[in-house]
């Protein structure tokens, strides 16, 4: 029951958080790049707010598996950095808390570009 | 004076189409010469692939009007790639003149016209106009990669994926169709003004094409010789002839939205067609066949309204060859757009109705966009144009 | 001919719309489904690898959810998501894998240099920009703060 229940919390925040995103898509014609980065701007402020970490407790991959959670990634990298190493770890913080995910991207475009093609589209 | 008048009779000898295979599916998909199967047509790109197009439409008509390459005197085309790439390729098989024009979509009108003009004056015997477009081709030069999962807006409309090539001339066309088989378009001929290594790697593709053909018992062009619409058996009864035309003037009211393109091409077919109707003297009545170029469904709307408010109503035969390409079922939202819509629909449904005598007298208004990738960016708007060009069917005595 | 005002207005006024109920619906569903994907990885990962700490638990997990994203966009599946789900399947990190990749396979055909290597970020590349530059800023704030 409390698995269902943990699930359920997922599934509603994350459908909520795609579905502002698709207001937006319906009503400013943004294209999906412009979504992606103001998304992941929004989960950085979230992260320097403090607000982050809650919504996190509450919801789990609800707010992580969106791009809000690389948002905060970023930013928690950041301060913890400047917390530990000063000036040098404020640096490198962020892109080091988010280096798997961009290496397994970069990864995968290559292989995956290497190996498949775009195809026409019927729809 | 935008409008003029042809003194010299200009034949439509033959028209030729080529579509991919959701066209083949459309409104129009049993009145085209050949429906290919697969959208890349053996060849390893979308951009190969419509320049293939392009050589074969034109190949297709030449034949189908009973001429051969070395009879033409001036190949008049153009597409949507990047200095019209595909047109430039397709033309280095022929030992033609070739100009190359660009007007986006309503390149076909740009070419009629000029074409027309040409012969008018006697400076060529025989010219073809041809335009194509690729669907894939285009989706990636203007808008995004294929395979981004993104929505399409309710006002988009699709790229049609075809070729089509009218042969004008200063001669009576014959009153029978001239066939045309699948191996007379995919031959090598002697005249082909190519080196060898595009010769080579055009065998290779030949073959590889031949192969595919052998194995799925011509599977990958749909047989048109055993459609409904089909013509080559039949005797025509009459004859098309272009009567003159309208130059466009580009014309801008501000729209900037890059996926709502009959928005800015609507104001510019109105204007052509108010010219036209003003410098001529006609009404729209006198015509029993106006076809715009792809303005979609809500362009269409557009310029019935901007018409209305000038107390011109089309009549109810008025039709846009780019709302009325696709089924709604096949999800196109506006319908067709692109160079190879009107050109694809004039060539095959249009002229085999003039052919039949059951069009008098038709103007076809393509209209086109004029934007790049980068205009847009740069926050500028979205000017549209549009030609007109008029035709007449005439009894065979 | 009409006024350019005029026709500005009418046209954003008459242009169709997306239909809002019915796409709403299709983001909210894939969106969450998508989410509880990531949230059974995760379990999934905690029950095999019972040690590992919280942090590295969401690290693999988000790492797994790009693999699938550009996995099935590499079989063509998740633009036909896409098309249907739209913001649902874009604001997840599936959706960030998805226009890395897209553009990788897009471009393959001018070459592994300037095809691939070159245009992968075209679609992607602002949200790695705006995310190490803003990162940056946060962290040199805070460092002067704390």
């Amino acid at each position: 029951m409390e698995i269902f229940l943990t699930y359920l919390k997922v599934f509603a925040v994350g459908g909520f958080v795609c579905m502002l995103g698709q207001i937006l898509i319906n009503k400013t014609k943004m294209s999906s790049a412009r979504i992606l980065v103001l998304y992941m701007l929004i989960g950085a402020l979230l992260e320097v707010c403090g607000a982050f970490e809650p919504i996190k407790k509450f919801a789990g991959s609800g707010v992580t598996i969106p791009i809000m959670g690389f948002g905060s990634n970023l930013a928690k990298g950041a301060i913890e950095g400047a917390k530990q190493n000063g000036m040098l770890g404020a640096i490198t913080g962020g892109l080091s808390s988010v280096a798997a995910g961009l290496t397994v991207v970069i990864v995968c475009g290559f292989v995956f570009g290497l190996i498949s093609r775009s195809r026409s589209k019927k729809i | 004076m935008r409008t003029f008048k042809l003194k010299n009779p200009v034949y439509i000898k033959s028209g030729f189409t080529i579509v991919g295979p959701k066209e083949g599916d459309g409104n129009f998909g049993d009145c085209f010469d050949i429906v290919l199967h697969d959208d890349l047509w053996c060849e390893k790109s979308y951009e190969k692939c419509e320049s293939k197009l392009h050589r074969d439409a034109i190949t297709g008509a030449i034949k189908k009007a009973g001429l051969v390459r070395e009879d033409m005197d001036i190949l008049l085309g153009g597409d949507l790639l990047n200095e019209l790439s595909s047109t430039s390729l397709a033309a280095r098989n022929f030992p033609c003149a070739f100009l190359g024009l660009y007007n986006a979509c309503s390149t076909f009108g740009e070419a009629m016209l000029v074409g027309s003009m040409l012969i008018d004056g006697g400076f060529a015997k025989n010219v073809t106009c041809s335009t194509s477009s690729h669907y894939s081709s285009a989706e990636r030069q203007y808008r995004f990669p294929l395979e981004l999962g993104n929505q399409r807006q309710p006002t988009a409309q699709w790229t049609v994926t075809g070729a089509g090539c009218t042969v004008l001339s200063n001669e009576m066309p014959a009153r029978e169709n001239i066939r045309v088989y699948e191996d007379d378009i995919i031959a090598i001929d002697d005249s082909m003004n190519i080196d060898e290594k595009t010769l080579d790697k055009y065998k290779k593709s030949i073959d590889k094409q031949k192969k595919v053909i052998d194995a799925e018992k011509s599977n990958i062009i749909e047989d048109n010789f055993s459609r409904l619409n089909n013509d080559y058996m039949k005797q025509n009864t009459h004859y098309a002839v272009v009567t003159g035309g309208t130059i466009g003037r580009v014309i801008d009211l501000g729209i900037d939205d890059e996926a709502n393109m009959g928005s800015c091409m609507a104001p510019a077919a109105a204007d052509t067609i108010l010219t036209h109707l003003k410098e001529s003297g006609l009404d729209p009545s006198d015509y029993d066949g106006i076809f715009t170029g792809d303005l979609g469904r809500f362009g269409k709307a557009n310029l019935e309204y901007i018409l209305s408010k000038e107390g011109i109503t089309l009549p109810t035969y008025y039709m846009d060859t780019g709302a009325s390409y696709f089924t709604p079922e096949q999800k196109t939202f506006q319908g067709g757009s692109g160079a190879g819509c009107v050109n694809t629909v004039f060539n095959s449904y249009i002229l085999k109705r003039l052919q039949r005598g059951e069009l008098k007298r038709i103007i076809v208004v393509p209209t086109g966009a004029l934007l790049n990738k980068d205009t847009p960016l740069q926050k500028e708007t979205i000017p549209g144009i549009a030609h007109a060009f008029t035709v007449e069917s005439r009894q065979f005595e | 001919m009409i006024d350019r005002k005029e026709y500005q207005d009418y046209v954003s006024k008459n242009a169709p719309k997306s239909p809002m109920v019915r796409t709403l619906v299709a983001a909210f569903i894939v969106g969450g489904i998508i989410c509880c994907i990531g949230e059974g990885i995760g379990d999934i990962i905690k029950l095999i690898f019972k040690d590992m700490s919280e942090k590295d638990v969401a690290i693999w997990e988000s790492c797994i959810m790009i693999f699938l994203g550009s996995f099935f966009t590499a079989l063509g599946l998740y633009d036909k998501l896409g098309h249907y789900a739209g913001g649902g399947s874009i604001i997840p990190i599936t959706g960030f894998a998805n226009s890395v990749i897209s553009p990788a396979m897009e471009y393959n055909r001018e070459g592994v240099f300037f095809g691939i290597c070159a245009k992968m970020f075209v679609i992607a590349g602002p949200i790695i920009v705006f995310g190490v530059t803003v990162s940056f800023f946060i962290g040199f704030i805070s460092y002067f703060v704390v």
